[in-house]
C-alpha cells in the first residue's frame, strides 16, 4: 500500500512536474529547431557545444597554472597558461567543424522482437576535404557506434536500441556526438531521423506446436527423405539404392551420382487466437509468436487467426514477416 | 566496471607514456634517482599488463607501493611545502596512476597532470632552450590528448600535426593575453628551494673556492648603464664583505648578515646620501643564485622593491634570488663622497680581529714594519711591492698547510685572488690597520651589440679594503700588484694557458665560437628584457605607449573589441560552413516567394513540390492564385527548362510583389497578376 501511495505522490511532486514540463518544453523547442526528417545535414542551428568533464579539468589546470605563475611571478608559466587558454578557445571551432556539414540518412530499420535490440542502419557522409573523426551515434543511454570519415567520405553504420513493447515504436531522438579533437569539448545534436521500428511480440513458449490436422503429401510441410519427388543429384554413397543412381550422368563421364528423392508433408497448421483461451492479450500474442518461430524452424506451414485477421497457411520469410507484423500490430496494445 | 569502449588501446597508452616522459625528462635530473626508476618500472609493468603477461596490481600491493613512495619522499625531502617536493609528488602520482591506467578518464587525469609538470620546469629555468622545450612538451602532451580519440588520431603524424595546428591557431590569442592580462603580485609567499648546488660567490671564502668559480663560464650579471660607463679598473661588483678569519676560512662575521641582525636600509632615502648626483646609474640582471646577495659598485643605493643597502656598502635582497632578478642601482664612487668621520669601536675591533695564534712569521714581519713607524699606506705599499717582486698568479697553486698565510707569503708565493686578498688583509690587520676582504665580481665583457656588460662566474674575484683615518675605506686589489692584466683585461688574459683548461671543450680558444657565444648571450639578454621580466610596470608602459592613457573605458575596448571580432568571425564562419547548399538565383527568388506566402499564412510544407504548393495557395487564397501560378511557372521554367528569359520574368514578379505592397502606382495588368 505504501508503495502505491508513494508512486502516486511522485507524479504529484512539484519538482517532478517541473522536470516533466521542462522536458516537454525542450522537446517542443527541439522539434521546432530540428524537425523530423529522414535525411539531415548537421548545421549550426542543430549543434550544441559544451565542455566535457575533461574540459573542466583542463580549466582547473589552467587556474592552477595561473596561480603558479602569479605566485612565482613567472612569465613563462603565464605564457604557457595563456597558450592553454587559447587552445581551449580554439577547440570549440574544431569540434563544431568536425560535425557541421555531416549528412545523416536513414537507410533501413530492422524489425526486432520485444526485449531484444532493434537496429537501424544509417548512412553518414560528408563533403569536402575535411576529415571527420570520432562521430558517435547513439540512443542514450545506450552506447552507440563510432565512425571516422577520413579516407572514405561515406559510411553505413548500425546502431541499436533496446525495445520493450511490441508495435510500431518511434525511436527517440538520435544523439550525434563528437569530442574531437582533444575530448575537452562535446559537440552534439539531437536529431530525429524518423526512425520507426516494427517490434514483434516477445516470444514466450506455450509448449510444442498445436499439431492436430492430418498429415498428407502436398506442397508444404516437413521435408521427408525418400518420397517420390525428384529433388537433386547428390554424390553416390555406399548403401544408396542402385535404382536411384544417375546412370545418364555416369555415362557422360562424370562421377557416380544418385538421385535424391524427397516428399513434403502437408501439415497445415492454424495458429489460432482461440487456442489460448484464458490468457491475456499480450501473453497470447507472445505464445503465438513463439509458435510461429517453431513452425518456421520445423518447416510446418502455418496460418494465423486473430480476431479480425486471418492469414492463409504458408511458409517462407515473406509469410513469416507478414504473420509477425500482424502480431505486432494487433490492436489493444497492453500497457 | 569499466565499459569496454573506455579501455585504453595500445596507441593511447604509448602516447600517455611519451607525454609523461617528455614532461618528466628535465625533472629527472632534479628529482631523487629512485623516482625515475619507479616511473620506468611502472611503465614497464603497465605494458606487461597490456601484453597480458601480468595483472594490474591488487589492493595490498598498491597500498604497499604508496606507503613506500611516501616514505621515500619523506626521506628525500625534509620540507614538504616547496616546489621540488611538489614536483616529486606529481611525478610519483604519475607513476602510481600508471599502475591503474585503465579508463579514458585516468588517461585524461594523467595528461592534465603532465601539463602542470611541464609548467613547473619554468619555475626553475626561464632560458630560451627551456622555453622551447616547454613548448615541445605542450606539443607532445596535446598530441597525446588528441591520440586518445582513436586509432586514426593516434598516428604520430596526425596527432602531432593536429597539435601543431592547434598551437599555431592559439598563438595570436596567447600573445594578446600575455600583453593585456593584468599581473597580480604573489597571492601568498611561496616557499622556495634553498638546497644549494649552484656556483657563485658564497658567504665564506676558503682556499680553493675561487678556483672552482674560475672554471665556470656561466653568466651571472648583465649590467646595462644609463649614462657613463665605468672604466675597466673601476668595475668592482661588490657582493660580500668578510671580516672574520679563523686561520683558514674568511666569513662575514656576526651581525653583518641581515639574517642575523645586520642593519639594512630597506627604504630609499633612509641612508644619508649626498645631494650630488650619483656618478653611475645602471640596471643589473642577476641570475638565480639562491642567496640574497646582490652585486653593485661602491657606494650603491637602489630603489627597486625588496632591495636594501647594508652598512658596509652592499645591496641585499629581502628574499634569496631564486629567479633572474633585475634591480636598478645608483652608485656614488667613494672619492665623490664626503670623508667619513670615523670608524666605530665595534667596527674597528671587527676589522682588526685575528686568530689568537698561528702565522707567526707574518705577524713578526708586520710588527717590525709597525716598529719602524710606517703609516698604513706605507705598510700597504711595502706589501704590494713584496707581491709584485716575487709572486706568480696561477689558477693551480700548491696546497697550503696549517699556517696558510705564512706559507703563501714566504714559501709558495703562487696563488689566486683569494690568496692575495686573504693574506693582504691578514697582514694589514697584523700591522694594526682595519682591513676586510671583499668578494664579488670584477670586470666583465662588454657586449657592444646590445650595450651591456656581461659578467660570468669566472669573473669572481676577491680584493681588500683598508681603513685610512683621513680617507675612509679604500679599495686595494693585491692581485693587481701581481697580475695587473687580471684587473684590466679579465681572467682570460691573466691566466693564459690555465684559463678553463679543465673544461671538456675549451671553446674559448676559438675566436669564432666565443663570438657566437656572445651573440647567444645577446639573444638571451633580449629574451630576458622582453619576455621574462615583463611585469606589471612594463605592461602598463607598453599599453600606454600603444593606446595612450589607459582609462577603464579603453581597457574594456582593448579587451572587448578582439573578443567581439573573434565571435563575429566565428559566427560568420559557422554560417558559411553550415553545409547549406549554394542556391541558384532562381532558387533564391523562389525562396523569397515562399517566405512571402508564409507571411500570408500559407507555409510550404517540407517535401511539397512547387506545383502542389501553387495549387494549395490557389485553393486557400484565391486572390494570390494568379501570382503564385506565374511565379511557379517561371521558376519551373528556369530550374527545369533552363529558360534564361524566365529568370528575368521571375525577377520582375518578385519586385512587383514588393511594389504592390508598398505603392499604389501599379498598372492594372500587374495588379491583376498580383491578385489585387
Amino acid at each position: 500500500m505504501s508503495v502505491s501511495s508513494s508512486s502516486r505522490s511522485t507524479s504529484r511532486n512539484p519538482l517532478h512536474m517541473l522536470v516533466q514540463s521542462w522536458r516537454g518544453l525542450t522537446q517542443r523547442w527541439l522539434s521546432r529547431r530540428a524537425p523530423r526528417a529522414r535525411a539531415i545535414t548537421l548545421n549550426h542551428s542543430r549543434l550544441f557545444i559544451l565542455p566535457t568533464r575533461a574540459g573542466l579539468g583542463f580549466l582547473l589546470v589552467i587556474a592552477l597554472l595561473w596561480l603558479l605563475g602569479t605566485n612565482y611571478e613567472n612569465n613563462l608559466v603565464f605564457a604557457l597558461t595563456f597558450l592553454l587558454v587559447s587552445i581551449l578557445a580554439v577547440l570549440p571551432l574544431h569540434t563544431f567543424a568536425n560535425l557541421s556539414g555531416v549528412h545523416l540518412r536513414l537507410l533501413d530499420t530492422r524489425a526486432a522482437f520485444a526485449g531484444d535490440f532493434a537496429e537501424a542502419e544509417i548512412n553518414v557522409s560528408c563533403e569536402g576535404k575535411r576529415e571527420r573523426e570520432w562521430l558517435e551515434l547513439s540512443w542514450p543511454p545506450e552506447q552507440g557506434s563510432r565512425v571516422d570519415l577520413c579516407e572514405q567520405k561515406s559510411a553505413d553504420i548500425c546502431i541499436s536500441m533496446p525495445v520493450v513493447k511490441r508495435g510500431r515504436v518511434q525511436a527517440p531522438r538520435l544523439r550525434v556526438e563528437s569530442r574531437f579533437p582533444l575530448g575537452l569539448f562535446r559537440c552534439w545534436s539531437r536529431i530525429d531521423l524518423d526512425v520507426e521500428f516494427l517490434v514483434y511480440p516477445r516470444p514466450i513458449s506455450a509448449g510444442p506446436l498445436p499439431v492436430g490436422e492430418a498429415i498428407a503429401e502436398g506442397k508444404f510441410g516437413e521435408v521427408q527423405r525418400g518420397g517420390e519427388d525428384y529433388a537433386a543429384l547428390k554424390p553416390y554413397q555406399a548403401g544408396d539404392s542402385l535404382r536411384h543412381v544417375a546412370w545418364k550422368q555416369y555415362a557422360a563421364g562424370r562421377d557416380l551420382y544418385s538421385k535424391d528423392y524427397e516428399r513434403k508433408t502437408d501439415t497445415r497448421l492454424w495458429l489460432d487466437w482461440d487456442l489460448l483461451e484464458g490468457k491475456g492479450v499480450e501473453m497470447r500474442l507472445s505464445n503465438l509468436c513463439d509458435w510461429v518461430l517453431q513452425a518456421e524452424k520445423q518447416s510446418v506451414a502455418y496460418g494465423l487467426r486473430l480476431p479480425g485477421v486471418s492469414l492463409e497457411p504458408s511458409l517462407g520469410a515473406e509469410h513469416r514477416q507478414q504473420v509477425l507484423q500482424a502480431l505486432a500490430l494487433y490492436p489493444g496494445r497492453g500497457q | 566496471m569499466i565499459a569496454n569502449k573506455d579501455l585504453l588501446p595500445r596507441e593511447s597508452l604509448l602516447w600517455i607514456f611519451a607525454a609523461q616522459f617528455v614532461a618528466l625528462l628535465p625533472q629527472f635530473t632534479m628529482l631523487p634517482l629512485w623516482v625515475a626508476f619507479a616511473w620506468a618500472f611502472a611503465v614497464f609493468w603497465r605494458l606487461e599488463v597490456f601484453r597480458g603477461r601480468k595483472d594490474l596490481p591488487g589492493r595490498t600491493l598498491k597500498i604497499t607501493v604508496i606507503a613506500l613512495t611516501l616514505a621515500g619522499l619523506a626521506l628525500s625531502y625534509r620540507r614538504w611545502f616547496a616546489l621540488e617536493p611538489m614536483i616529486a609528488l606529481l611525478a610519483i602520482s604519475f607513476t602510481l596512476k600508471n599502475l591503474e591506467l585503465v579508463s579514458r578518464r585516468d588517461a585524461f587525469v594523467s595528461l592534465l597532470l603532465a601539463y602542470f609538470v611541464a609548467a613547473t620546469l619554468f619555475v626553475q629555468e626561464q632560458t630560451i632552450p627551456y622555453a622551447l622545450y616547454g613548448l615541445f612538451s605542450v606539443l607532445v602532451i596535446t598530441a597525446a590528448l588528441a591520440a586518445q580519440l582513436g586509432q586514426f588520431s593516434a598516428s604520430p603524424r596526425r596527432a602531432l600535426g593536429l597539435s601543431m595546428r592547434l598551437m599555431a591557431q592559439a598563438t595570436p590569442l596567447m600573445v594578446l593575453l600575455f600583453l593585456v592580462m593584468p599581473r597580480l603580485g604573489p597571492l601568498w609567499s611561496v616557499p622556495q628551494n634553498t638546497s644549494a648546488g649552484r656556483t657563485g660567490v658564497s658567504d665564506s671564502m676558503a682556499p680553493g673556492d675561487f678556483t672552482e668559480l674560475s672554471k665556470s663560464s656561466k653568466p651571472t650579471l648583465r649590467i646595462s648603464f644609463d649614462g657613463p660607463v665605468p672604466p675597466p679598473e673601476q668595475r668592482y661588483w661588490r657582493g660580500l664583505v668578510y671580516s672574520e678569519f679563523n686561520g683558514r676560512t674568511w666569513r662575514q662575521g656576526y651581525g653583518v648578515d641581515p639574517r642575523n641582525g645586520g642593519r639594512v636600509y630597506w627604504k630609499s632615502g633612509e641612508q644619508v646620501l649626498p645631494q650630488v648626483g650619483p656618478r653611475y646609474r645602471y640596471q643589473v640582471i642577476q641570475e638565480a643564485s639562491r642567496s640574497p646577495w646582490l652585486f653593485a659598485m661602491a657606494q650603491p643605493a637602489s630603489e627597486s622593491p625588496g632591495v636594501g643597502e647594508t652598512a658596509d656598502d652592499r645591496l641585499v635582497k629581502r628574499t634569496p634570488v631564486f629567479n633572474r632578478f633585475s634591480y636598478q642601482v645608483s652608485s656614488w664612487p667613494r672619492e665623490t663622497l664626503p670623508t667619513p668621520t670615523s670608524l666605530s669601536n665595534v667596527e674597528r675591533r671587527r676589522n682588526l680581529q685575528l686568530p689568537s695564534y698561528g702565522n707567526n712569521r707574518t705577524r713578526q714581519w708586520m710588527a717590525s714594519l709597525r716598529g719602524q713607524g710606517l703609516s698604513a699606506e706605507a705598510v700597504s705599499s711595502q706589501l704590494l711591492t713584496h707581491f709584485n717582486n716575487a709572486f706568480t698568479y696561477t689558477l693551480n697553486p700548491p696546497a697550503l698547510g696549517g699556517d696558510t698565510i705564512d706559507e703563501f707569503l714566504f714559501d709558495s708565493q703562487q696563488g689566486f685572488c683569494e690568496h692575495f686578498a686573504g693574506s693582504y688583509v691578514f697582514a694589514m690587520r697584523a700591522a694594526g690597520v682595519p682591513a676586510r676582504v671583499v668578494a664579488g665580481y670584477q670586470g666583465g665583457e662588454w657586449v657592444s651589440g646590445e650595450e651591456y656588460l656581461l659578467v660570468r662566474e669566472y669573473d669572481a674575484h676577491a680584493w681588500a679594503e683598508i681603513w685610512l683615518d683621513d680617507r675612509g675605506w679604500q679599495r686595494v686589489d693585491p692581485t693587481a700588484a701581481v697580475a695587473p692584466e687580471r684587473v684590466r683585461d679579465g681572467l682570460e688574459s691573466a691566466a693564459g694557458e690555465e684559463f678553463m683548461q679543465d673544461s671538456l671543450f675549451p671553446l674559448h680558444r676559438f675566436g669564432i665560437l666565443s663570438q657566437l657565444r656572445l651573440q647567444w648571450d645577446m639573444i638571451n639578454y633580449r629574451w630576458y628584457q622582453t619576455v621574462v621580466s615583463f611585469n606589471a610596470d612594463r605592461q602598463q608602459n607598453l599599453l600606454q605607449r600603444i593606446f595612450g592613457d589607459l582609462s577603464p573605458m579603453r581597457m574594456a575596448l582593448l579587451l572587448g573589441v578582439p573578443i567581439f571580432v573573434l565571435l563575429l568571425g566565428i559566427s560568420f564562419w559557422a554560417a558559411r560552413t553550415a553545409g547549406r547548399p549554394k542556391l541558384t538565383p532562381a532558387e533564391k527568388l523562389y525562396q523569397r516567394f515562399c517566405q512571402r506566402m508564409a507571411r500570408n499564412g500559407i507555409r510550404r510544407r517540407s517535401g511539397e513540390t512547387a506545383g502542389n504548393y501553387a495549387r494549395r495557395i490557389a485553393e486557400e487564397r484565391v486572390e494570390l492564385a494568379n501570382y503564385a501560378g506565374a511565379v511557379t511557372e517561371a521558376f519551373e521554367a528556369v530550374s527545369y527548362g533552363g529558360d534564361a528569359r524566365a529568370l528575368k520574368k521571375l525577377r520582375q514578379l518578385s519586385s512587383w510583389y514588393f511594389w504592390l505592397r508598398h505603392s499604389a502606382n501599379m498598372t492594372p495588368h500587374k495588379r491583376e497578376l498580383a491578385g489585387y
